[in-house]
């Protein structure tokens, strides 16, 4: 290999893993030998097939894992950390140790009996690149803690030496911790009627698995005749939304079990750490130099509870992550959100600056999009109602949306905010999640000011400050064409001073 | 205080070259429409509406469209930013400071090859902050680009 250290050791992945991914294979043999034993043997096709294929993915993951494990090999050198895995195809991947902007350790439930730890490094890739973290699956506890101090705390190029003891110098600072009643904040979404399908065709399959006649059962249960069409449709919607909606909780709860946000602070720098989980542990350490702002969304439906979703803008954290690493708070109250973002801004909070509210325009704006928007229909219907296609009621009924969309226009309108606070632009926008974002002015790498016919018309224009962080550009929405410059000109403080003229001048 | 407007206008060849392109893109689509409400009688009925339109919207894009660009497309690049403005029926003023630059590239597609012109792309770490001046000259986009990645280079760090 072309790396500058021969002489250090390439290390494997923890032993262990071997041993689970044998009883992995015997478990996923058992349900099938399980339900042989209980039914003797006299099992239909519709149910023994699925026991095979679970058995069979089992049994092939296991193998496949391990040859994964005999052919993985990783080591850290002053500069690098460098994984070579693959059977058939030889993968050799090298990060250097400045790019690596996390490193976090999860564990599900078969590595939290066994003590290993999977250890995700990663180091500010693309997801839409194609590009993917660097994943050691799976480490024993100690080694993983050990690497993880190894490459967040320790100043690359200094002298390697892995038997050292490491020093442990980290201060935390905890800024919340988990409340169980969050749970109410995180039962009620339309993923509940997800939840609810998997668990009813998951509950489905192992009960039937077992002989037992599950609509032998349901039948039974109410008068359905009596009930018509209508009654079932509002039973299946309430009874799958509240089966769904307690497997939401439920898995909250083992989610987000002991979660602590904190702020672990050493020599060289500063993480914002959480960890979470019941069964399956998950820590995620943010590095704060790289941290760029954060955003706080209150989702329209649930604003009166006060709902709020708190991400922190910093790069090299995928957005699409459907674990959020970026998500430093699960859902909950936003009081808790306001304050985890004065302790975590100290006293120049740009949470607590009061925004500009945008001109009326913007709101005349909203009313003709929604006005315009709500014509669609009725229009593209109005012929086929005039050949009596369509019946002629439809087009005027679809006209029920006009007033709902003026509505939703208004409460648009009022989510608009912008100022400009210390070191941070802040703004606020967003129908169905009114989002509040500060971002750092010095991270801002592009800015953008837009006008449409209909934006000049009023005198609006369009604020964008893009950045490396978070969803990498973040709109103020019609801002007064008088103020918009200002405001761009403040965003991303001595860009654009060379491009503007005073307005006495022509141009 | 307001944005005065970048100091270079595009190629006047860019006009003919978006014109093309919208003949292209538009008038494939109306062909299409036209051949089959012809050989397809039965149809006809359904598809004088989206022909009316799509011909609406070629007029609009090939007689109005490429003057109106022409007339907002503007750029310029000094030591410390690249300042363009594009677009019609929304225009945009973008600016990127020079340090903040992670590639700099002259980018040609097929129809541009045949006007011999060329796009210079900015791009920044932001994944939305590129910015595109179209319809420049061949070979001074090559120098534009060039000259910023001379320029580009002189930064230190990742530039995020």
């Amino acid at each position: 290999m072309s790396t500058g250290a021969p002489d250090i050791l390439w290390m494997r992945l923890s032993a262990r893993v071997v041993w689970v991914d044998i009883a992995v294979s015997i478990l996923s043999l058992s349900p099938g030998i399980l339900a042989i034993w209980v039914t003797g043997g006299d099992l239909s096709p519709g149910v023994l097939w699925p026991l095979v294929a679970v058995a069979a993915f089992g049994v092939t993951g296991a193998i496949g894992d391990i040859l994964r494990w005999a052919f993985t090999t990783y080591r850290v050198t002053g500069t690098d950390i460098e994984r070579r895995t693959g059977v058939f195809v030889r993968q050799h991947r090298t990060i250097h140790r400045d790019r690596v902007r996390s490193v976090d350790t999860a564990a599900k439930l078969r590595h939290r009996v066994t003590g290993l730890r999977v250890v995700t490094v990663g180091a500010g890739q693309q997801a839409g690149a194609g590009e993917s973290a660097l994943i050691l699956d799976a480490l024993s506890k100690a080694d993983a803690e050990a690497l993880r101090a190894r490459l967040l705390t320790e100043r690359t190029g200094d002298v390697v030496d892995a038997s050292a003891p490491q020093e442990n110098t980290e201060e935390a600072e905890v800024f919340a911790t988990f409340r169980p009643w969050w749970v109410i904040y995180n039962m009620f979404s339309i993923w509940a009627y997800l939840m609810a399908a998997g668990l009813l065709w998951g509950g489905y399959w192992l009960v039937s698995s077992f002989g037992v006649d599950v609509f032998g059962v349901v039948a039974r249960l109410a008068d359905w005749e009596a009930l018509g069409w209508v009654g079932i449709t509002i039973a299946a919607l309430v009874g799958g939304g509240i089966v769904g909606a307690v497997g939401l909780g439920v898995s909250f709860l083992f989610g987000y079990w002991r979660f602590e946000l904190a702020r672990v602070t050493f020599e060289q720098g500063s993480h914002l750490r959480t960890r979470r989980g019941l069964f399956s542990l998950r820590e995620v350490n943010r590095d704060e130099s790289r941290m760029r702002g954060l955003s706080i969304g209150e989702p329209l439906l649930w604003r009166w509870m006060g709902m709020a979703d708190t991400n922190v803008l910093t790069t090299g954290l995928n957005v699409w992550d459907p674990q959020e690493p970026a998500a430093i708070l699960p859902r909950g109250p936003v009081t808790v959100a306001r304050d985890v973002a004065s302790k975590l801004f100290g006293r120049e909070n740009p949470f607590e600056a009061p925004l500009t509210r945008h001109p009326r325009a913007a709101l005349r704006r909203r009313l003709w999009w929604a006005t315009g928007l709500s014509a669609i229909a009725p229009l593209a219907l109005a012929f086929p109602a005039a050949w009596a296609v369509v019946p002629p009621w439809v087009p005027v009924a679809t006209l029920a949306v006009w007033p709902i969309a003026l509505l939703a226009a208004f409460i648009a309108f009022r989510a608009l905010g912008h100022t400009i606070s210390g070191d941070y632009v802040v703004i606020r926008a967003g129908l169905l999640s009114r989002t509040t974002s500060a971002l750092r002015r010095d991270a801002v790498s592009t800015i953008a000011v837009r006008q449409s016919v209909l934006q000049r018309r009023l005198g609006l224009c369009t604020v964008s400050t893009m950045t490396a962080a978070g969803w990498s550009a973040y709109e103020a929405p019609d801002i007064s064409a008088q103020h918009a410059v200002d405001f761009a000109k403040d965003a991303a403080p001595g860009v654009l001073d060379e491009f503007l003229t005073s307005p006495g001048q022509r141009g | 205080m307001r944005m005065r407007p970048p100091a270079l206008r595009v190629e006047r060849r860019a006009i003919a070259w978006w014109m093309l392109r919208n003949i292209i893109a538009t008038g494939i689509p109306l062909a299409a429409l036209t051949i089959s409400s012809i050989i397809w009688e039965p149809a006809r009925v359904w598809l004088i509406a989206p022909m009316i339109a799509f011909a609406v919207i070629l007029v609009a894009k090939v007689a109005l469209e490429p003057w109106w660009r022409y007339r907002v497309h503007r750029w310029e690049i000094t030591e410390r930013a690249t300042y363009a403005s594009m677009g019609w029926i929304v225009v945009e003023w973008r600016v990127a400071p020079t340090t903040r630059i992670q590639t700099v590239d002259a980018v040609r597609g097929p129809l541009e090859q045949l006007f011999g012109l060329s796009t210079l792309r900015v791009t920044t770490a932001s994944s939305y902050g590129a910015i595109s001046i179209r319809g420049l000259d061949r070979r001074t986009a090559e120098e534009a680009a060039t000259r910023l990645a001379v320029v580009a280079e002189l930064s230190e760090g990742d530039a995020t």
